[in-house]
């Protein structure tokens, strides 16, 4: 396969994801929006620091550093996988930021260092200037697999991080309650998981992880195992939930709607070995209605230009 | 074993109903000897009245003080060494071949090592069947404490649970739907083990009942004890049943 | 060369013996009991009754009564609770039956079937096939009960009949559960032909061991643990060769015993 750049590759280093050490810590999260027409091109990201409303008051700064990071999994006796290679990204404090790619090209693994669940081979992350050790409850993650306690009711979930951190159970459960209501749940405090369905179950997740007020969401194609439709609604009302507090996210999917929906940057990773080959600022306005995006021609252009690129890339192996 | 209640009661009670038909059949048309085989309702009637015995009742008193003390230690050193081991690799890696070992050793041959060190009161007895329930408590627990869901204790320990605390808070509950099933099938062996150790040498309880009615052949005696003893493993079983969809009240697959 | 790895692995379980001899010898040492002899006596006394031919025969015997219990036992089971499992009708007929069964030592029916049957083989095999059908029968009827019924649809549409269904595709895709099922009878079968001899104390292994611990001749008794230990751990071993031989194509498996007792 065909690999344009590595993580530390020329191009990255504009974009203030790249070398993950102080250069990038002042660079602005988004490219204003309006200026890129053609989007793809690498924009200088320092142009637009005080483009942005909501945050031109406050620099952002660095919350996520991926220093070098190599990951190494022994398959067999004689084999090694090498799931990341020399992965360097940093990550603005309340940016939205997808990581795209390929099954198999490391992107959840890469998630799960940040996460602290896994520990990298080689490079460090840091979480405000700090190394990752473990997991935290700054970093909330929300999986795929949903991950809920099917001993706790919907209630008991969401209370579980409040009241894990020493939040008095009545104060816990005042919390989480509004917290059931936000994500549409209200009614269902006293089910069980099993009861729900599966979209059900993810807004359980999320509310689980939102109680324990992480700074930073880790997000681990948690809409994969949903139908469309389902799928549809819970990017809306992720959206709607994430311009509260427009917290920082990092969230890992394969498709290339769902990144650059969401995203105002989209993290493009190529496979074997796992490296990132592009990323690419998403100047759309937000709050973003999806009706009104799918109809936007830029929209339309980042979603055609990023898969176009994956195709090309794949030229010599097998597509997304 | 299996489901208790199936909805087709009516259709489950029906080989029960034509073994004890055939059963006074035999006896009836003078197949067997009353001697041999007793007739059923002569049988359910002595059950009855011996029900209402306080000798009896302290035979069965007897037998299941020894049972839920045997069971007992078997859940508590059971679930304690496999979640122990599902959780270190070094206290794995010890227990797993001593395991290997001693699960397939047939425990009623060391009774009479047990006897002979522990005497032949509550002591050896209660070992025995501690010793038969523990192993398939152990291997459910492990089983179950190994294959938890990696992404639930991440969940956990992201929400900001302690290392030590993730064994109580997760490990242990999202295995307790193996550790029942292990608890079960723990609960019958005690039934069956019990019986046989008060068979082979006792003074008291459903197994020396049977065999004292073996000596004097008294076939009618000899049915009590085990109608007896297959009604307690009955009863037992359906509470843990109870207590076990109670606990899993969250699980699917309970 | 095999990985070290692997050499611990397999070298583990005789670690694991030789660490509870020793942890025996030095238990007896300590406690000084006339009645709980040193392991290193007991393994002296074991030639001695491997060497007398009429303990042997007894062995032997007492080994040949499982065999064939086990197997008829097997053979009866497996085809049953495979039926159990793909039908709510058989299921429904039998569990019940199955489930005031299950709890009554099959070992305890001795003394009524020595009263029809006689002390002879017959009533010994019988006994031992008891104990071993009912785990046999449960495993068969979860594991047909498991099978995915895509699968029997695929089966269907391909033109196999239910009979050829239940062998072709209901049998194999239980077989590793059934297998686990066998696993644990077999142990049941050594246990019950144990217990069968030590009440009906006419021959037999079981007999061994206990008429040497009412005569008081301590080493026989532990000698006899370890005989019969050993075949316990033998053929477990034997079995599970057997069986990873013939479900290599399946998950790989818990690789502690799931022997139920």
């Amino acid at each position: 396969m065909k690999v344009r750049q590595n993580g530390r590759g020329s191009n990255d280093a504009p974009h203030g994801c790249g070398n993950g050490r102080l250069s990038g810590r002042f660079l602005a999260k988004l490219v204003p929006y309006g200026e890129a027409s053609d989007g793809m091109t690498v924009v200088p990201a320092r142009s637009n620091e005080w483009v942005r409303p909501v945050t031109s008051h406050e620099p952002a700064s660095a919350i996520i550093e991926i220093d070098r990071v190599s990951q190494v999994f022994q398959t067999s006796a004689r084999r090694d996988h090498v799931a990341l290679s020399d992965i360097s990204l940093t990550i603005e404090e309340g940016a939205f930021v997808s990581i795209l790619g390929p099954s198999g090209c490391g992107k959840s693994t890469l998630l799960y260092i940040v996460g602290g669940f896994v520990s990298p081979t080689n490079g460090t992350a840091r979480m405000k200037g700090q190394a990752i050790t473990g997991p935290g409850p700054d970093r909330g993650p929300v999986f795929q697999e949903f991950a809920l306690f099917p001993w706790k009711t919907v209630l008991g979930n969401v209370m579980y991080g409040p009241r894990q951190q020493g939040v008095r159970a009545a104060e816990a459960e005042a919390q989480s309650r509004t917290l059931i209501e936000m994500v549409g749940l209200k009614g269902f405090e006293n089910f069980y998981p099993k009861e729900l369905s599966g979209g059900m179950k993810q807004r359980v997740a999320l509310a689980r992880t939102l109680a324990y007020h992480p700074e930073v969401l880790l997000m681990d194609e948690p809409f994969g195992a949903l139908d469309a439709h389902t799928r549809t609604r819970l990017q809306n009302d992720l959206l709607n939930i994430w311009e509260r507090d427009r917290k920082t996210v990092l969230f890992v999917t394969h498709s290339v709607d769902e990144a650059v929906f969401l995203s105002d940057k989209v993290v493009m990773m190529s496979k074997s070995p796992g490296r990132i080959r592009e990323v690419i600022d998403i100047d759309l306005p937000r709050p973003r209605r999806r009706t009104e995006l799918l109809l936007d021609p830029r929209y339309q252009k980042y979603v055609v230009d990023i898969e176009r690129m994956f195709d090309d890339g794949d030229e010599a192996g097998p597509a997304l | 074993m299996a489901r208790f209640l199936s909805p087709n009661i009516v259709l489950g009670i029906a080989p029960i109903a034509l073994i004890i038909a055939l059963w006074q059949g035999l006896v009836s048309f003078g197949f067997a000897p009353a001697v041999l085989l007793p007739p059923p309702g002569f049988v359910f009637g002595r059950l009855l009245q011996q029900l209402l015995t306080w000798t009896f009742q302290q035979e069965i008193a007897a037998t299941l003080v020894r049972l839920f003390a045997g069971f007992a230690i078997a859940v508590v050193l059971g679930v304690s060494i496999g979640i122990a081991a599902a959780a270190s690799p070094a206290i794995n890696a010890v227990v797993r071949p001593i395991v290997r070992v001693l699960a397939p050793l047939p425990k009623v041959a060391l009774y009479p090592a047990l006897l002979l060190l522990l005497g032949f009161g509550h002591g050896s007895k209660i070992t025995l069947v501690a010793a038969d329930a523990l192993f398939p408590i152990l291997l459910s627990t492990y089983y179950g404490a190994s294959t938890v869901e990696q992404k639930l204790i991440w969940s956990a320990m992201a929400a900001g649970t302690p290392r030590r605390e993730i064994l109580f808070k997760v490990v242990l509950p999202a295995a307790m739907p193996s550790i029942l099933t292990g608890c079960r099938i723990g609960l019958v062996i005690s039934c069956i083990v019990v019986f046989l150790a008060e068979m082979i040498t006792s003074t008291d309880g459903l197994g020396h009942a049977l065999v004292t009615a073996a000596r004097t052949f008294q076939a009618v005696d000899m049915f009590v004890p085990l109608i007896t003893i297959s009604l307690l493993g009955l009863i037992l079983n359906a509470l843990l049943g109870a207590l076990r969809s109670y606990l899993l009240r969250g699980f699917p697959e309970a | 060369m095999m990985p070290p790895a692997t050499l611990t692995r397999r070298a583990a379980p005789v670690l694991a013996c030789i660490g509870l001899l020793a942890v025996w010898q030095v238990a007896s040492l300590a406690l000084k009991n006339d009645s709980f002899p040193t392991a290193i006596e007991a393994i002296r006394a074991i030639p001695d009754i491997l060497g007398d031919k009429e303990s042997l025969i007894n062995i032997l015997a007492s080994l040949r009564r499982m065999a064939i219990g086990f197997g008829v036992a097997v053979l009866v089971s497996i085809p049953l609770g495979l039926l159990m499992g793909r039908s709510r009708g058989v299921a429904a007929f039998f569990n019940p039956l199955l489930m005031v069964i299950y709890p009554v030592p099959k070992a305890a029916l001795m003394p009524i079937i020595m009263l029809w049957l006689g002390v002879g083989d017959i009533t010994k095999t019988l006994v031992i096939f008891l104990g071993v059908s009912l785990p046999v029968i449960y495993h068969s009827f979860e594991g047909a009960k498991a099978v995915e019924e895509k699968m029997l649809w695929s089966g269907a549409a391909m033109g196999l009949s239910p009979a050829q269904r239940l062998l072709r595709i209901v049998l194999p895709a239980a077989l590793p559960e059934i297998l686990t099922g066998c696993r644990t009878g077999l142990v049941l079968a050594l246990i019950t032909m144990i217990t069968s001899e030590m009440i009906a104390r006419q021959s037999g292994a079981g007999n061994i061991l206990f008429n040497a611990l009412d005569m008081g001749q301590y080493d026989t008794v532990f000698a006899m643990i370890i005989i019969v230990g050993a075949m316990g751990i033998c053929l477990d071993a034997i079995f599970e060769r057997v069986r990873a031989r013939l479900v290599r194509w399946s998950e790989p498996q818990f690789d502690m015993p799931l022997s139920f007792s």
